[in-house]
């Protein structure tokens, strides 16, 4: 099962304050419909604003970015630049 | 700006008649560097610019009287290229060389710095120091007047209308003396003086002072000669308690403001601090150091 | 090399000799900058062409009851009036799909007021005319009612119980439960590792500093101008410099309500962004007006409307609490930073929060951001957004910590440095990286030993920053000749263009003078993501490298077809095909290849449409000398070293141009750079007499030591630059202030009277 690990306030408004989840999907994209059918409204949040790093690399556009069995899988807000 | 008349008179008599002859506000253009960016920020929309470079007399320097007669329009550059000037009154050069940069040195002058009236002139305090006076020309036919005498608040002078400065006259420098300005800005250059200090002071055989000059730029509405401040040089041998006295004395004449480059305490404080830096420079060039 | 199954794949350049990486060579935009014919923004003119002037509030925060443009339209020679009653509604919720959050109300309503005016020149309506002198005039006859409200100008102020506020609609987000109430603090954002309260605990030394900075600007030299013309059909052109020609054409048409499709931008050459041309201001004005006037409309920022009412950087404050055991090792650390996002919310304290702890390795971490509303511009993005302020709290606090450590704070931070695996405040841990290696620079450098004077100070800090990767596309054309024209989407903002050419030759094995990189428009490339987050050369510089070498493919299977033999046969040498089985077939120059092409099946050329992912973080170690005059509080900067590790110097100039660039804006806002506003909220600096950036006379020669340590994620090992280096010199000057005085300041910018006053004790 792959370690999720949600924003504080995202874990907080929808999933009672846990960060840390354990969820099995094959690529990002299903990983977050499979939250989003135990916390209701998520995956528009994490749709927003958001990258994912999946086991240290960032991706600023997640999709379909292979996840596997022993990944972590991060949110964090998307990052701009100057 | 369309509608801006353009004059480039020959003589001091016919700068005087196109003033005169002006409908709405005119203002005379020396080097422009204050003038010019007045104009692109809309501060000012004159009728007329009469251009005053093209008067022999305007751009030249003259020995006088043992002193120096200095054309208004006279560059920063050319002035600190003379070299009788700059040995005789280093404080007034250096005070005018050290207007904006090297690119606006090479228009900017005495007459314009003065009569724009800003309380930071740099060449101001400097010239006062030197009690130096200016050869005013207007309707009314030619005056003479210290230059202490011309600005009369941050923007303002007592030119009469149609009047305007045709030159400056530094007297002889007596002997054993010296003269010096010094200012803060918070960067090396391009910059408005924070504070602003001219000193000049002449010593006898034994090194006693036996007059001083001290006036000082942005810290009251207009450059300011502090009488106590040479009062307090006069008759030592500037040492450090007479230069501490003196820096009382400058700290007590300060009337700042709290604006964007300087608080009250602080311009008070480095008013006092720079008057005793520029009399010791002016100390050293008294005594040939 | 430049096989099919190559496309793409990250090599393994350690140890290997580049033939064009690397080297200095003259750059493509040169010529033109210095002789004055290149065109930036304002340099357009086309047939027709009228002029347009914005009316800006007076007010920092005002309603609008009446706007009345009767006299201005009746002036003779006025095209067109606009207000914001000439926009389309845009709903309070929609928000750019993509990175960052953008908000599409907020950006509209930012550039032109509906109801409210939120800072002292906010746009509120906009007047076209056939002269700049009477556009001047008409604006001057467009009468605005306010009912003026009190301003809050700073967090302090806006966080106050009962404080006025900005907008009704916004309460407090990251807060759980959500208030009812609406507030000025837009949002409470967390970052969290370990146990932080178990870790103070465990401290031998604990130290804690709260710090200040103010506004500042990006203080680009190039005010923004645009030219819009728009036809009858709605086809609409809009030349203007900007960080991005994409970005442009999205947001011009979503605020104006157009489609994408029929807006084309044409990019010109931009005197400066550094983030704060990531967004538009007088576009949609621009656009709105040419529609109504039926004339192409050309607007030109003053530089006062440029610090006005574009984004600045958000001024605020970072408290910092270090713990640490006796040896030095870094048990905890804690940050809370308040950033003033200005009249809208999106200040960078987010990226505050992720960067400040970046350096080093602490396994208990919190950092807690304030979003705050307050009547000054909109923040926009400047060069490392968020992380300079962070920065300054956690380097000056470890220097303090150093200090009752009894220990020199390069040995504190070598001892605690991020190294590869390390996890960062924001939990990813990092690959390949390069901070230890600033530091071990640093103590080699000559700088770092040197002796120092009475009333002298050093002071050392390191900075980081993320870089990214992002959407980049190129087209890599072969002419007829053998020259090559490579064609990208993104804005040259530090030397990227002599870069795209240098990687580019170095695939192709041909001469960089053969190479002309230039930037294209819209119409003419695919989709790119906009210049900045330090990504050009890292990101657009892979689709530039995968275009080459698709390129190189083309020509393969052309050189095979000229000698009648397999693809698999033909290889890519220096330049040249080469045939595996040599004796028959001499090798073919790109030139011979391309004089062929008609014949081998038409033009020749490579194309890469990407999404890069890779970027290597970049940090960066300063040390910096200063003087200070105890008696006026004036500062000299004696002597400054910026070390970073890039990865690979594509244009060695370049990056030490990046390096020395972004060490003197930190420099500039240590020391003289601050919005000063009136009680009432006008912006009384409006202008660089006072607003005071570093002129060149005022600093030492920037040194700089570039240190490679390779990003993997590169083919040639590229980190971003442009970032990191405005990070560390906020806490470097401070620091060696501070050890000049031998007072600890914690409030910038460094000003004399402020100085003096902290030297006074006062």
């Amino acid at each position: 099962m792959a370690k999720v690990v949600l924003p504080l306030e995202v874990a907080r408004a929808f999933a009672d304050g846990e960060t840390d989840h354990a969820v099995e999907a094959r690529d990002v994209r299903a990983l977050v419909r499979a939250l989003e059918e135990r916390f209701p409204g998520i995956a528009e949040r994490l749709s927003r604003g958001t990258a994912v790093a999946v086991d240290g690399e960032i991706y600023q556009d997640w999709f379909l970015e292979e996840v596997r069995p022993d990944s972590e899988v991060r949110f964090l807000p998307a990052i701009e630049g100057g | 700006m369309s509608e801006i008349q353009f004059a480039t008179p020959q003589t001091v008599k016919e700068a005087v008649k196109c003033l005169a002859g002006a409908k709405g506000k005119a203002r005379v253009l020396a080097g422009g560097t204050d003038l010019l960016v007045q104009l692109r920020a809309g501060f000012v929309r004159p009728g007329l610019i009469v251009d005053i470079k093209h008067i022999p007399e305007l751009r030249k320097v003259k020995r006088e009287d043992g002193g120096f007669r200095i054309g208004a329009a006279v560059s920063g550059a050319e002035l600190g290229a003379n070299a009788a000037v700059k040995k005789a009154w280093p404080g007034v050069v250096e005070g005018l060389e050290l207007i904006g940069s090297t690119q606006i040195q090479g228009r900017a002058s005495l007459g314009g710095n003065l009569c724009n009236g800003s309380p930071a002139a740099d060449s101001v305090p400097a010239l006062i120091a030197a009690a130096a006076t200016c050869h005013i020309a207007g309707p009314k036919g030619t005056r003479e007047a210290k230059v202490e005498d011309i600005v009369s608040g941050p923007g303002k002078t007592t030119l009469k209308p149609g009047e305007f400065v045709v030159s400056f006259f530094l007297p002889k420098r007596p002997k054993r003396s010296g003269d010096a300005y010094l200012r803060l800005i918070p960067r090396t250059e391009m910059d408005i003086a924070v504070v602003g200090a001219g000193v000049s002071l002449a010593l006898d055989s034994k090194g006693v002072c036996t007059e001083a000059r001290v006036a000082l730029g942005a810290v009251a509405p207009k450059a300011v000669l502090v009488k106590a401040a040479g009062k307090a040089l006069v008759g030592t041998k500037v040492d450090d308690a007479a230069l501490e006295a003196m820096a009382a004395a400058c700290r007590d004449a300060c009337k700042p403001i709290d604006d964007k480059r300087g608080t009250v305490a602080y311009r008070t404080k480095v008013a006092g601090v720079l008057a005793q830096r520029a009399a010791r420079i002016a100390l050293a060039r008294a005594t040939g150091e | 090399m430049g096989n099919e199954e190559d496309i793409g794949k990250i090599i393994d350049y350690s140890g290997r000799e580049f033939q064009y990486i690397g080297k200095r060579t003259i750059r493509p935009d040169g010529v033109d900058k210095v002789t004055g014919r290149a065109n930036f923004g304002a340099d357009f003119t086309v047939n027709g062409m009228i002029h347009g002037r914005v009316v800006r509030s007076p007010h920092a925060h005002a309603k609008i009851k009446k706007i009345n443009v009767d006299k201005a339209l009746k002036l003779d020679g006025v095209k067109a009036v606009i207000t914001g009653k000439d926009f389309p509604e845009i709903d309070i919720n929609d928000k750019a799909v993509g990175e960052v959050v953008v908000s599409y109300y907020d950006m509209a309503h930012n550039i032109i007021a509906r109801d409210k005016v939120y800072y002292d020149g906010h746009a509120v309506a906009a007047v076209a005319a056939t002269t700049p002198d009477i556009a001047e005039k008409a604006a001057k006859l467009i009468e605005v009612e306010y009912d003026v409200l009190k301003p809050v100008m700073t967090a302090a102020q806006a966080m106050k119980k009962n404080a006025p506020v900005l907008h009704k609609h916004i309460h407090t987000a990251g807060v759980e439960p959500a208030p009812e109430k609406p507030s000025n603090v837009a949002s409470r954002t967390e970052f969290k590792l370990g146990d932080p309260a178990a870790g103070f605990a465990d401290a031998d030394v604990i130290v804690e500093r709260e710090f200040s900075t103010q506004t500042v600007h990006q203080g680009y030299i190039e005010p923004h101008a645009c030219c819009a013309s728009i036809s009858a059909d709605g086809n609409t052109n809009i030349w203007c410099s900007s960080q991005g020609q994409f970005m442009v054409r999205a947001y011009t048409a979503k605020i104006c309500g157009m489609e994408t499709s029929k807006v084309k931008v044409i990019p010109a050459e931009i005197g400066g962004g550094f983030g704060g041309k990531t967004v538009v201001y007088l576009e949609p004005l621009a656009v709105m007006l040419a529609k109504k006037a039926g004339r192409p409309v050309k607007m030109v920022m003053t530089r006062d409307e440029v610090l006005r009412a574009t984004g600045p950087t958000s001024g605020g404050t970072a408290r910092a609490r270090i713990g640490a055991k006796k040896d030095g090792t870094i048990v905890a650390g804690e940050l809370e930073l308040v950033y003033e996002a200005g009249a809208y919310p999106g200040s960078p304290v987010a990226l505050g929060c992720m960067t400040g702890f970046a350096p080093y390795d602490i396994k208990n971490v919190s950092c807690v951001g304030w979003d705050v509303l307050v009547n000054r511009p909109k923040a926009a993005a400047y060069r490392a957004p968020g992380a300079p302020v962070a920065a300054f709290g956690v380097e000056c606090t470890l220097d303090v910590l150093a200090e009752e450590l009894g220990m020199c704070p390069l040995e504190l931070r070598m001892k605690n440095a991020a190294v590869e695996g390390t996890q960062a405040p924001y939990g990813v841990k990092f690959n390949r990286i390069g901070y230890k290696e600033t530091l071990e620079a640093a103590k080699a450098h000559p700088h770092w030993s040197a002796p120092l004077g009475p009333n002298q100070g050093r002071g050392i800090a390191s900075g980081f920053w993320f870089n990214i990767g992002g959407t980049s596309s190129a087209e890599v054309m072969v002419n007829e000749d053998g020259t090559v024209i490579v064609a990208t989407g993104n804005p040259d903002i530090g030397g990227s263009r002599a870069s795209m050419a240098l990687m580019a030759a170095e695939v192709l094995g041909i001469d960089v003078a053969r190479i002309k990189p230039l930037v294209a428009d819209t119409e003419s490339v695919p989709f790119s993501m906009l210049t900045g987050g330090s990504r050009v050369t890292f990101a657009t510089g892979k689709a530039v490298i995968e275009a080459a070498q698709d390129a190189v493919n083309d020509l393969k299977r052309r050189a095979a077809k000229i000698w009648d033999v397999d693809v698999d046969q033909v290889e890519w040498e220096n330049g040249q095909a080469v045939c595996i089985e040599s004796t028959q077939h001499k090798p073919l120059s790109i030139a011979a290849i391309a004089a062929k092409a008609d014949k081998t099946g038409g033009a020749i050329s490579g194309r890469a449409n990407i999404n890069a992912t890779g970027a290597g973080p970049g940090f960066g170690t300063h040390i910096c000398d200063v003087e200070v005059d105890p008696e006026t509080g004036y500062v000299t900067v004696l002597r400054y070293t910026a070390i970073q590790d890039v990865g690979k110097a594509i244009h060695p100039s370049y990056v030490e141009g990046q390096l020395q660039g972004g060490a003197v804006q930190g420099i500039g806002w240590a020391l003289n750079e601050e919005y000063v506003y009136s009680e009432d909220g006008r912006l009384l600096n409006t202008g660089f007499l006072d607003y005071r950036m570093p002129v060149a006379s005022d600093l030492p020669m920037i040194d700089t030591v570039v240190v490679e340590v390779p990003n993997p994620g590169h083919p040639y090992g590229v980190r971003g630059v442009g970032e990191t280096p405005i990070v560390p010199p906020l806490a470097a000057v401070a620091n060696a202030v501070s050890h000049a005085i031998g007072k600890r300041v914690t409030d910038l910018p460094l000003s004399p009277p402020r100085l003096l006053a902290v030297i006074d004790g006062k």
